[in-house]
Parts: structure tokens; sequence; C-alpha cells
């Protein structure tokens, strides 16, 4: 019997794979005027809410007044707008409102029968990831992470910045990278082996089981095509930076400092243009984080019950947490690219999966968009009763990242009153 | 197409009559008007509600009808009522739609749809099938679970990341298996005192008492803990200690052991075990674990003062208990055979030959003279117990020829035969339990009773049975599940099945707070989830009715649960099973500090929570999630109103009343158990004045009188958990139905529906007869048609 082997399979089956050749990875390098400009996109998630009475402005509009945590970020108040009134519709009060942070499927909180959708960044990733080496990067100071394939499983998230860093720059020593190109050429011989595997069960399962043989059989092939573009980019030499390999923050309740690493190596990767596609999902735990003046944990903090000594005490923490975020922005903006900088050609979104932690509500999202082109400065504010969908704003930044869609998650058009500059 | 049911509602079939259309004027009487067009009530649309059964959303949209109905949510109270004939003549007929469609779909598909191992199914049956206790499990992605359980088909996603990492794990795994040096790692051999632990050395604060090589440790602070070893080679270490109490009043101290990388046996530190060291009388303790390179083990007694108060009278003159050391001893890597047993499991006698790196002049690599034959070999044997059958030659070769192109591209016999074995490791037939439809072949029942016991492989034992197709017999089926239950590798349905039914895995997820709650250590938590498993293992072992995890004269103590209990006459770390006093209020799981504690948060308890937990759990019969944009009821812990009088504000709005009948009852029964489980009469509370113990003052005071008093929506009423579990009892068929429910989801990877009540039912009747013995009601539903059906 001859051996049918995937690659031939995906040949007779029309599929080709929508890979650029080496060449036009070189011209499509940002150095190349005649590309249009990168556009990145970086989602931040803090999963125990942002106390909205500090943060959202009573006025909507451009002339609002800096409310005590946007007075952190009052020299950027025209690089970003903060937007009050968004939610994801049918996604109910719950923690479990996290997997659908990005994603927007609904009812979450209803385990039995839910099953995720894919998240904004690898919706991005399918049309823009072929760009640069690495297609996306979902780092996550907790367990799981905000991105979700096609099929509804986790893209598993980075935990470790001194491991991220390590794969952004370093190169290997010769026997390494002589390592790294057998175990990529062992795994497309295994894929291949077992995706014809695979193939030969179909027929006999039933359509239930079918279902589940080919979301494996497409996995396969997507990691087949994953592998063919890093290979390509294997030939290539990783970027250099002068920054020093980051050290793990070991300390399980450091959520100030384990995002302040995050954030580090997100602006050494969008600066090297490693990847365009960030998702980075912060520290929400039940530890006491090691913040001056706090002495209760986290996640009890969240849940103040209209405690003013608990409010006080998880102002601070908020407030560190903004602040990082004004360095975070300010850095991309000091960084030049061009005749632009970072800030301008990244998307910034910082919110939040609950609008209260302490009612673990699902309402009026705590959401602040930086940077990407849009012309900001202002507080677009949406009624409460009628909630407009996160999802609009999500299809505004996917078409301001040149992914031409029309639909993303729940949405039902465009987020109005956001603009892109000219 | 077979037969389609067609439930006509707005989109109905204009040929369907009246007869056939039972419940048309129902739904237009009473659903329709608010459940249609673009924006109907609760996200349910049945104006487009199509008939189709054979589509999975359609019949769970089915069943949430057929919930809303039966239970008399829906339609609202503020509406008219529909007359009681009329709405069961409707539910009677989505029944027996609902039941023939998964009738229908359990003959054509099976019950269960295709399920990938999750990932600590993964870990343990590479552990068997490599003979390694390789880490995998953080390699992979989390799971998802439905159905309160993580093994269920539907929830297990595939994706290209997670292949990858699959190729990932799999190669850190053969590296483990697989030797390439030409030697063992040299077996070290160290003994040593205390003294010789930086922390014993260094310190200048006389906080330990050194006696020649004995050293005394009189503190529990983390700082003086005192580490030593340094391990450079992952493998098995035996370690021994001679150790005892000093000054103890006759009762043994009891210490921890950690490893970990940290030195101080910080937070990545893992918590290896508690020991006793028994009062004046120098005893050897012994132990063997895992280590991996660059790690130490610590020590550090339990519940002795801190360091500075040692310091204040000096370790000489201090008279209170010490854990005095006189030697630790270390012993490793154990070794038995080189190359090592998984080593030879996958290569046999095959001969090793220099094949140098860099940085590794001395390594070596499997060599064959006969390569395609040596391939076909290994892999045919390594592949019948990878895929938990027998296989074939046809079916071997794709990954013979693997080994083939491999080595044509220059990579070696050994290289080539990794990859192979890689594949095999990622294979679908690997990583998925395939069980073709209708009754389970001996092979599938093999491994779905090996997942369900012991979530890993079948045992050579079990494996070669069923390739003689003797599994099945009842009575052999039935000895595998006695040695299945007696092994120790049934500690895993232990853990996995409290740690899901129970929540258990939840026990980290918040911290409580220091200031209500000062008493709580990591010894007290590590307690209350030992008590909750050695119940279980307990109830199961001893085939003990199942009305004991309701209510039961008897635990499993150690002194530290005890004395959170208030049990007086239980010393030390080690657990016994320990008669209930009258009056204790323990027994049964719902009372157990881990329970309590997971149905907390750091501060509070809500009997929201705890209550719908109780209806979930134990009653089998969760409460829908509140409706939306409700905000929820929190505890004010300012104190000015109780849970109580919110609650019964809550109950006035009729939206709230129908679920809350149900739902407070048994939250409010537990409210005499604090956020880690210990008794109050009082809640604590920050406000107020501060309690006083023993002369020393609790950040803390008495808050408000607890009240668990409640009614059941029966009319039943209840003066407190005692009474309360009382009436648990009185309908233990209820528990003992929702318990096998929970059970047949884990077994089978898939939770039993509506048309499989009446199976379930029959099971519980079963084992009922022969006094509702938990191990009974294993081998009920092992013996049952629900878990030897796909």
């Amino acid at each position: 019997m001859k051996i049918q082997t995937r690659r031939h399979f995906l040949r007779s089956a029309g599929v080709t794979l929508a890979l650029p050749a080496l060449e036009s990875f070189q011209s499509r390098a940002w150095a190349n005027v005649a590309t249009p400009p990168p556009r990145r996109m970086v989602a931040i998630c803090a999963p125990l809410g942002i106390h909205t009475p500090f943060l959202f402005p009573a006025k909507p509009g451009r002339d609002y007044a800096l409310t005590p945590y946007l007075e952190t970020l009052a020299d950027l108040r025209d690089d970003f707008s903060v937007i009050s009134g968004l939610a994801h519709p049918g996604v109910g009060s719950s923690h479990d409102s996290i997997f659908s942070f990005l994603t927007a499927a609904r009812h979450p909180e209803i385990r039995a029968g839910f099953r995720n959708s894919i998240s904004l960044d690898q919706f991005a990733a399918e049309k823009l990831g072929t760009l640069t080496r690495f297609p996306s990067l979902s780092m996550s100071a907790e367990g799981f992470g905000l991105s979700w394939t096609r099929s509804g499983a986790l893209v598993p998230p980075d935990l470790w910045p001194a491991t991220v860093f390590a794969r952004l720059f370093l190169e290997g020593r010769p026997d390494e990278v002589q390592t790294q190109a057998r175990r990529l050429a062992d795994g497309r011989s295994i894929l291949d082996t077992v995706g014809a595997q695979a193939r030969s069960l179909q027929p006999k399962l039933g359509s239930r089981d079918r279902e589940k043989m080919d979301e494996y059989f497409t996995s396969v092939r997507e990691l087949e095509q994953r592998m063919v573009v890093a290979d390509e980019w294997s030939l290539k030499p990783k970027p250099k930076v002068d920054a020093k390999p980051p050290q793990n923050n070991m300390t399980p309740g450091d959520l100030i400092g384990k995002t302040r690493l995050m954030l580090d190596l997100t602006h050494l990767a969008l600066q090297t243009d490693s990847t365009r596609l960030v998702t980075l999902m912060l520290l929400g735990t039940s530890l006491v984080p090691p913040v001056p003046g706090v002495t209760m944990g986290h996640h009890d903090l969240s849940h103040h019950g209209q405690d003013p000594q608990k409010i006080a005490q998880l102002r601070i923490i908020e407030l560190e947490k903004m602040k990082l975020l004004r360095d975070f922005l300010a850095k991309l903006k000091a960084t030049k690219e061009q005749d632009s900088n970072l800030l301008d050609r990244t998307m910034v979104f910082f919110s939040s999966n609950l609008g209260s932690a302490a009612s673990h509500s699902t309402k009026n999202l705590p959401v602040i968009l930086a940077g990407g082109g849009f012309k900001h400065g202002q507080h677009l504010a949406f009624s409460h009763e009628e909630p407009t969908p996160l999802s609009n704003l999500f299809v505004s930044m996917l078409q301001q990242m040149g992914v031409e869609t029309e639909k993303f998650g729940s949405s039902t058009g465009t987020l109005s009153g956001l603009e892109a500059k000219v | 197409m077979g037969t389609r049911i067609i439930i006509p509602l707005i989109l109905a079939v204009a040929s369907m009559t009246a007869a056939d259309d039972p419940t048309r004027p129902f739904f237009e009487a009473h659903c329709i008007k608010c459940h249609s067009g673009e924006k109907p009530k609760g996200d349910l649309r049945l104006d487009n509600l199509t008939a189709n059964l054979d589509d999975k959303t359609t019949r769970e949209r089915w069943h949430d009808v057929l919930d809303k109905i039966e239970s008399g949510e829906m339609p609202p109270k503020a509406k008219p009522r529909p007359p009681k004939e009329s709405a069961r003549v409707v539910t009677d007929w989505i029944t027996v739609q609902l039941t023939a469609a998964s009738a229908k779909l359990g003959a054509t598909e099976g019950r269960v749809v295709l399920r990938r191992l999750n990932r600590t199914e993964y870990e343990n049956t590479v552990r068997d099938l490599l003979g390694v206790e390789a880490r995998l499990k953080e390699a992979l992605p989390l799971d998802t679970s439905a159905d309160g359980f993580d093994n269920v088909g539907d929830a297990l996603h595939t994706s290209s990341f997670l292949m990858d990492q699959y190729l990932l794990a799999a190669e850190m795994a053969l590296d483990q298996a697989i030797a390439n040096r030409p030697q063992p790692p040299k077996l070290e051999q160290k003994r040593t005192g205390l003294k010789d632990a930086y922390q014993v050395r260094s310190n200048s604060e006389n906080v330990f008492r050194k006696q020649d090589e004995r050293v005394v440790m009189f503190s529990s602070s983390q700082w003086v803990a005192a580490t030593m070893f340094y391990i450079a080679e992952r493998g098995r270490y035996r370690f021994r200690m001679s150790v005892s109490g000093t000054q103890s009043a006759a009762k043994p101290v009891t210490f921890s052991v950690r490893s970990g990388g940290g030195g101080m046996g910080g937070a990545k530190a893992n918590l290896i075990g508690y020991f006793d060291a028994p009062a004046d009388k120098p005893t050897v303790i012994e132990f063997t674990d895992q280590m991996e390179p660059k790690t130490s083990i610590t020590i550090l007694p339990y519940d002795l003062p801190n360091a500075q108060t040692v310091k204040k009278v000096g370790s000489e003159k201090w008279d209170g208990p010490g854990l005095a050391v006189d030697w630790v001893e270390m012993e490793g890597p154990l070794n038995e055979t080189w190359p090592p047993e998984s080593h030879r499991r996958i290569f046999g006698d095959l001969k090793q030959a220099k094949a140098p790196i860099y940085n590794q002049s001395t390594r070596v690599e499997v060599v064959s003279d006969d390569p395609a034959g040596d391939a076909r070999r290994i892999l045919a044997s390594f592949a019948r117990r990878a895929f938990r059958r027998p296989v074939s030659d046809e079916e071997m070769k794709p990954f013979a020829a693997l080994v083939e192109k491999r080595m044509a591209e220059k990579s070696s016999f050994e290289q080539a035969m990794r990859a192979a074995l890689s594949a095999i490791m990622t294979s679908p037939e690997f990583l998925f339990l395939r069980e073709p439809a209708g009754k389970l072949s001996d092979l599938a029942l093999a491994s779905r009773l090996s997942y369900f016991l012991w979530s890993t492989m079948p045992d050579d034992e079990l494996l070669s049975l069923a390739e003689k197709g003797k599994l099945s017999d009842a009575a052999t089926l039935r000895a595998q599940v006695e040695r299945m239950i007696a092994d120790p590798k049934a500690a895993t349905f232990t853990e996995n099945f409290t740690g899901q039914w129970l929540g258990l895995r939840e026990i980290d997820a918040t911290d409580p707070s220091h200031l209500l709650y000062p008493e709580y250590d990591d010894m007290l938590k590590a307690s209350m989830l030992r008590e909750t498993q050695l119940f279980f293992t307990e109830v199961l072992r001893s085939d003990l009715s199942v009305a004991n995890f309701l209510a039961s004269d008897f635990s499993m103590l150690n002194g530290r649960l005890a004395r959170h209990y208030g049990i007086e006459g239980v010393e030390g770390w080690e657990f016994k099973r320990v008669p209930l006093p009258r009056g204790s209020h323990r027994g049964g799981v719902l009372t157990m500090a881990s329970v309590l504690k997971v149905t907390a948060n750091g501060t509070s308890t809500s009997p929201i929570v705890r209550g719908a937990w109780v209806l979930d759990r134990i009653l089998g019969t969760p409460p829908s999630p509140p409706p939306p944009d409700i905000p929820a009821l929190e505890p004010d812990i300012r104190g000015a109103t109780t849970m109580r009088e919110q609650l019964a504000k809550h109950r006035q709005l009729e939206s709230c009343a129908s679920c809350h009948v149900k739902i407070d009852p048994p939250g409010f029964a537990l409210e005499n158990f604090d956020v880690i489980g210990g008794w109050r009469d009082h809640y604590r509370s920050r406000g107020g004045k501060a309690k006083e113990v023993n002369g020393r003052k609790l950040p803390y005071g008495d808050g408000l009188k607890v009240d668990p008093a409640h009614v059941l929506p029966d009319g039943r009423k209840f003066a407190s958990i005692d009474e309360f579990k009382q009436l648990l009892l009185a309908d233990k068929e209820t528990f003992a139905r929702a318990l096998t429910a929970k059970l047949i989801t884990y077994a089978t990877g898939a939770a039993p529906d509506i048309a499989d009540k009446n199976r379930v039912a029959a099971i519980v009747t079963k084992a009922t007869t022969q006094g509702l013995g938990f191990k009974t009601l294993i081998h009920e539903i092992t013996q049952s048609d629900l878990f030897q059906t796909k």
C-alpha cells in the first residue's frame, strides 16, 4: 500500500498553504515604505475589575473632568479614550465571564454546553499572523489566558517572561539550533503520520465523534502550517535587543511586579516587530499584593461591600496598576518608528471582564482604549440601559488593524464615535 | 433522515393537525409573547425554536424549556397560571420527544461523545506507559469542564496549540525514559546534622539548641526553617531522619518537609508531607520522593512560636516544646538497573554505542543491526499498550515508515525511533478513548473502567482479560473492580472525583482574611483536604452506606482538625477514624471544614452560595443562575443588616422567590460554620469590642448572633444543622440518585440525560436493596447498561 502523506492530502484536497515565500517576508518588513505601516494590538484584562466610580468621568465628550484613576494618565489625555456603557450581551454575572472577555461567546456562566469561540487576537492572527515571527503572544499571570482558538480551545498562555524573552530574542548555540531544526522536521513527519491516521478513522465514526476527529485533524493541519512558517523564520536571525533578560517574578501575590515584567516584554516584542498581537491576563488572586498600605487580599478587597476601608485599599492597588499603564503607554509613545511612534501604531485595550467585581456584574465594563491611530481624548459614554456590545469596539479595532470584517462576536456594527485619524 | 419530530410553534408545519400538537395552544397562550422577536426575555427565543431534535443546541433549549415549566419557574408568577393539567400534558409530551431523540441518538451514535484524555489522564497514562514520573500536566493547557467534570468529552477540545504541546510533552517524557548515559548518575549518600544547614549555621539569634550532633528547633518561623542537601540529578531519593519531640508534655511534635528550589521553602516549595516526631524517643522517619534537579529539602516544626519570642528567652532557657533532629540522611537517585526499567521497557536489550554531542562527550545512543525489524517489533509492542488494544501489522506500517524516512534524512536510529514513539503518543488512538456505538467491546470496557477508577490506562491484567474477551463476564468484572478499588492507584479516583464533586480543587481559590481568621494555616488546609479524602476512601473501601456522606457518626481526624472541631483526644498529624461525640455537629461532608471553606470566600459566608451548592452537589437539582442584572447580595460586613433580613426582602420579589425558597434553607442550615469551617454562635466582626482568649487580644470580636433555623419548601422546619441533616437522611434516595448521576458523568465522560433517568433510578434501587453501600453502588454502576454502552 502506498502511504499517502499529509502533504499529499493537502495538495490533493486543493488546500494551499497561504504562506508568503521568504522574499515576501522581506518585502513586507516595516522598513519598506511601499507597504502600509504595521498595526498592532495589545489587549489587557484585569480579572478583578476596575472600580469604575474612580474611573468614569461624569461628563461625556472631550471636556470631561479627570477622575482619580484618569488623573494618572493626564499627560496622555489625547492619546486615549475612556469608554463607558459597553458589555457583552448574554454574558452573565460571574467570574466565568473571563472566558468570553475577548470572544463574546454567550453564557460562559452556564458551564454545561458552553463552547467558546475565537478570540479577538486569534481572529486577527488568522489574517496577519504570518507577517511576524510569532503570530501572537498570549501572556498571563494566572493559569489560563485570554486567547481562544476557533474550536474553542484555550491557547496556552506563557506564564514565564524569561522563557518568552529567550524565545523572542536569544539565538541558541549551533547544536541547539540544529536540535531545533531536527525537532521541526520530526514534528512535520509526526503530523503527517497522525493526520493520515485520523483521516482513516473518519469513516468509522458517528457524526458527533467525527466532529471531534475533524477538530483533531484541523489542529494537525494548522500546526503543520505554523511549522512551515517557523521553518522559514528559523533561517532569519532573531532581533537583537539591549535589554537584559528578565528574571521571573516568583512572588505569588505580586500583581504589580508581574504586570510590569509583562508590559516591558510586550514593549520589546512590539518594538522588534516579533509579533503584532499580544494579550495579557493580569493577576487576580486572593493574596495580599506587596504594595505599601495594602493589608488585605485583592479578591477580598474587590468584594468591598461598600466598606470604605476596603475601597481605600483597592484604590491603592488600582492606582499602581494605572501608573503601570501610563508608563507603558509613555514608553510606546517615546519609541519612534519611521515618522511615527509605536503608540500611534498600537491599539492598547485595557479593560476587565467585570463591570463591578463586588457583585460580579458584567455590565458597564471599564474600558480604556489608547493609541492605534484613533482620534482620542474623549469619554465615549453609552447608555447603561441598552448596553452597546463590546464587540462593536472589537470590529472597529479589527478594521483599524486592516482586517476586513463587518462582524465579530455579538457585534451590531462598529463603535459609533470612534474614528481613525486621517 | 429518520423520523423527525416536529414540534410546531410559530414555524409550525401547516399540515400538522391539532391532535399531533398538544403544545401549541399552551405556548401561544403562555410563552410566545415574551420569548420571541429580536430581544426575547431571558435570551430564550421560542418562535424560531425548530423541531429538529437531532441538533444538540436545539435539544438543550428544549431541556431548558422543560426544566422551567416543570419547576414552575415559568410562566412567571405575575402572569396567569396555566392549569396544572395542561402544563403536565406539555411537559409529558416534551419528555417523550426528548427521550425518543436521546434514545435514537444513543442507538446510532452512543450517548457518549469521543473523548480526549484530559491533562491529568494524559500525565498518568504517560507515567504508566513509559514508567517515568514526568510532570507533564503543567506543560498542557487547562482543560475545560462541563456538567461539573473536566473529563466530559463534549467540553474537551483540540487545537493546534495543544498538538504542539503534545509533541513537546512526548519529547520531555521520552527524554526521561530513555537513558543516554553510559552509567547511572552517581548514587549520592549523605548524612548530616541540622547544624550544617545554613539557617542553623549562620543564625546568631540563639533560637536553636545545639547538643553535639543534635539540634533542637523551637520556632515555626519560616526564615528559621532548616534547608539541606542539594539535589543535582532528577530521580527518586530516599530520606531518613532521626527525630523526637522535646519538652513536649508527652505529645508528638509535628513538622513539615518540603522540597523546592527556593531554599527558604518558599512559594514554589512542594509539600512532601507532615510527620510526627514522638515525644522524647528518637525515632527514624523514612520516605522516598521524586526530586527535581537544583532542589533541596526543608524541615520546619509546626505550630511553635515565632523566632522573636524564642530569641527573647534564649534557646537554652526556653522550656516550650521543640523538634530534636539527630541526623538526616539522603540517598539517590535510586536506580535499580541501568539502563533504567523505563529504557528497557522500550528498547529491551538493544546495544548502546557512543554518540557524543556538545557538552556530553560520553553520551550513548541505542543502535540496531536490523533497524527495520527492531523498529517494527518495538513499535508494535509499544502501540499495543499505548492504544490499549492489539494492533495489526498493517496499521503499524506508517509508524515504521516514519522511522525509515527519518533515517533516510540522516537521523540516527534512536532519534528516528523517538520520532515514531512521539507519533504514537500524539496519535488519535492514544489521545482519544474510542468507543464504537452500542455495547462496549471488552477492550473499550477495560479503558472506561481504568479511566474511571484510576484515571489512567488499563494495566496488564485488565488488558489481557479484555484481549481474551473475559472482562465483560459479570463475576470477572466484579473481581476486577474490587481489585482496582483496593489498588493505590484508586487514590486518583478519590482525588479527582472529590476534587470536582465537592469542589476541593478550589481550596486555594480564596485566602481567609488573617485578621478575621488568624488560626488558619497551611496544616489546617492540608488536614481539611485529607479528612475528606480519607473519609471518602473509608466509605468506599468499607462499603459503608452513602448516607454517611449526609451524616455520619465518625470522621477521619488528626490533631489539628480535632482542635479545629473542638474534639479532644487526638494529637499530631496522623489521621485516624474517630467516633464523633454528641453535639459535635460534625459528620458527613456538609460539615467538613474543606467543603465549608470552598463554599465561602475569605471573609464571609453566603447562604445563597452554600444553598445553591447543596442543591447542585447533594440534591442534584442545581438552581438556575440568577436573572441577569440582579445585583448580588453581599453580606454586609459592617454588620448593619443580616443576610436573613436582606434575603427576606429579596424573597418578596416574585422573580426571586421561586428559587430562593429552595436555595435559602440549606444555606442557612450551614450558617453556624464560618469561612474555614469552624463553629460559630456569632459572626466574627472587625468592629466593636475585641475578643480575648487566654489574655491575648484577638483582632476580631463578636458580631451578630447566628440564626440557622429555616423551613424547607415542603413546610418541614429545622432549628439547627443537626435537624437539617436528619431531614436529608429521611430522603437519602434523592441524594443517592444525585450522587449516581455525578458518578455516571465522571465514569463515562457524559452526564446522564432525561432518557437515562429510569436507568439511574434502577441502579439506585438495586443498591438500596443491598444497603446502599458505596462500593455496592460502584459495582451496580459498572455492571449497568449505562456504563457498558457507549
